[in-house]
């Protein structure tokens, strides 16, 4: 489903990533650890297309999205599920509105967008929530709205950049429950965190020092 | 096509609840834009007020031939067949009248008040004269051709002096078309300040939006969407400034009006400024509303590629 071939991205003389090559199957729940710096956040925008490679190929449903043209990048993020480290809600508009946002910018009617957000809220539990203004939510709320926000739209791929950091411990299993949950239903799930209690219960944790791919194994 | 203008209402709606949003300075904007379409418009209402006044006496130009004053009467009214060849095209000439020198004595007595002064000449000193009518002289280009004939006339035997009213006319239309030209600079200066205003509104409109369009882009929007709402919000600020300016130009003339019918009165005329027409002001409208879509698109392509 996704593939990197010898990716590299390099900021001037700053590699960000190096020679990573590496392959995630349908349907695969995967961890992404390492230290600040590593390269995960980057690993993500090759993946959005955000950022294009120096050198390398990304393949997502064997395309390379690294030469997609921009016209085909809003159709490729359509099949993604951002969730980016700081929570990007729009604090103009409700949480509801928010979440049909990824549905509006599809065409769909507001009464079929506001629907499948309504139950995109539901499945994170912040249904009650959906009049509210974003500033006024706890930050796991935010967190979770986010998640609504990446699933409404039925992605295939949830890419989870960082999404407990700032979490107490609580929030932060919520919000993986949450991601956990649509993983269950055949959702490609890539996250990535600092934390070991997470990193510990997960089945395939890759490891990223300095840009480059140091372990892909099945933890422990 | 039922996307497409779900697409549209979409934008539209959100670039007018970005109008209506407290402190958007839109207002504020279409004051500043209005004012600029206001001198534009003014010009073009006055333009199109003495217009029908030029085209109306330019239509039939006039030409009087004077004989010579001892020409004997039948050798003047035989003059007419000379006269009617030398116009040529039968169509040009709408009227040819003879004008005894008995009956022009007479005129000249009615129409001038001047009775005693002409009694005291003792003999008549009018000539028998002819007024030819032309027809199909549309322009000053055509009065050139007026002139022609008259020169022509002028050559004929019998002929003392020929007098064309066309050349008020053509000065009238000459003056008109300065006024036209001034007019079209002026409206091309002040669309280029429109473009200019609009395109740093809706640049502060993108950089006050920078989020709501990084996060339209993660979520898949295309360019098309996130560029509408601002396409929108240009094109309704120059339609509201035109619908602003027509407005202001239409108040204008009432006191304008005002002095203008105490000159007409002189002139024993009823002329007055009306405001341009339905048709006019709709295309002034449209022309308003392009303008304001036009600094949109140019700040939009230019700020979007500026953030990647």
């Amino acid at each position: 489903m996704i593939e990197f071939h010898q990716l590299t991205k390099r900021y001037g003389q700053h590699a960000a990533l190096l020679d990573v090559s590496l392959s995630i199957a349908k349907g695969e729940l995967i961890f992404l650890a390492g230290p600040s710096g590593a390269g995960k956040s980057t690993l993500f925008k090759m993946i959005a297309a955000i950022e294009r490679p120096s050198f390398g190929r990304v393949l997502v449903n064997g395309q390379d999205v690294g030469k997609m043209p921009s016209s085909g990048l809003p159709y490729l993020r359509r099949n993604l599920g951002l969730i980016m480290q700081q929570n990007r809600l729009l604090t103009d508009r409700d949480v509801l509105a928010n979440v049909m946002l990824p549905l509006l910018v599809t065409g769909a009617t507001r009464g079929e967008a506001e629907k499948r957000a309504r139950a995109a809220l539901e499945k994170v539990g912040l249904l009650a929530n959906a009049k509210s203004e974003p500033m006024s939510l706890s930050g796991g709320e935010q967190q979770r709205a986010t998640i609504a926000r990446a699933i409404v739209n039925r992605p295939q791929i949830i890419l989870a950049d960082e999404p407990t950091a700032n979490l107490d411990r609580g929030n932060a299993d919520k919000v993986l429950d949450a991601i956990r949950a649509f993983h269950g239903v055949g959702v490609t799930c890539l996250i990535s965190t600092h934390d070991e209690q997470v990193l510990a219960r997960a089945k395939r944790v890759i490891k990223l020092q300095e840009g480059r791919l140091i372990d892909e194994g099945v933890a422990a | 096509m039922i996307t497409w203008i779900r697409h549209h209402t979409f934008a539209l709606g959100r670039a007018l609840r970005h109008i209506f949003k407290p402190r958007s300075g839109f207002l504020l904007n279409v004051i500043v834009v209005a004012i600029a379409l206001a001198l534009p418009f003014a010009g073009l209402t006055l333009l199109e007020n003495v217009r029908p006044m030029s085209e109306q006496l330019a239509v039939e130009p006039e030409i009087s031939v004077f004989m010579t004053m001892e020409l004997p009467r039948e050798r003047a009214i035989a003059a007419a067949d000379a006269i009617r060849k030398t116009v040529g095209d039968a169509k040009n000439l709408a009227r040819l009248d003879f004008v005894p020198r008995e009956k022009a004595l007479e005129a000249l007595n009615e129409k001038s008040g001047l009775t005693d002064v002409i009694a005291t000449l003792g003999s008549n000193p009018l000539p028998d004269s002819y007024v030819l009518k032309l027809a199909g002289f549309r322009d000053a280009a055509d009065a050139e051709r007026v002139d022609t004939i008259a020169a022509q006339l002028k050559t004929l035997p019998d002929v003392d002096s020929v007098q064309v009213d066309s050349t008020w006319v053509k000065r009238l239309a000459a003056l008109l078309h300065i006024l036209q030209l001034g007019l079209l600079f002026l409206a091309l200066t002040l669309g280029v300040v429109v473009v200019a205003v609009v395109f740093n509104t809706i640049r502060l409109q993108v950089l006050t939006q920078r989020d709501e369009i990084e996060v339209s882009r993660l979520v898949g929007a295309t360019n098309a969407f996130i560029c509408r709402p601002f396409y929108y919000s240009g094109a309704l600020l120059g339609l509201c400034a035109g619908a602003v300016a027509l407005g202001l130009v239409a108040l204008a003339l009432q006191p304008l009006n005002g002095a203008i019918a105490e000159f007409a009165r002189l002139y024993a005329s009823e002329f007055r400024l009306v405001p341009l027409s339905v048709p006019a002001s709709a295309i002034l409208l449209v022309i308003s509303s392009g303008l304001g879509l036009m600094g949109a698109l140019m700040s939009v392509q230019r700020h979007l590629a500026r953030m990647g």
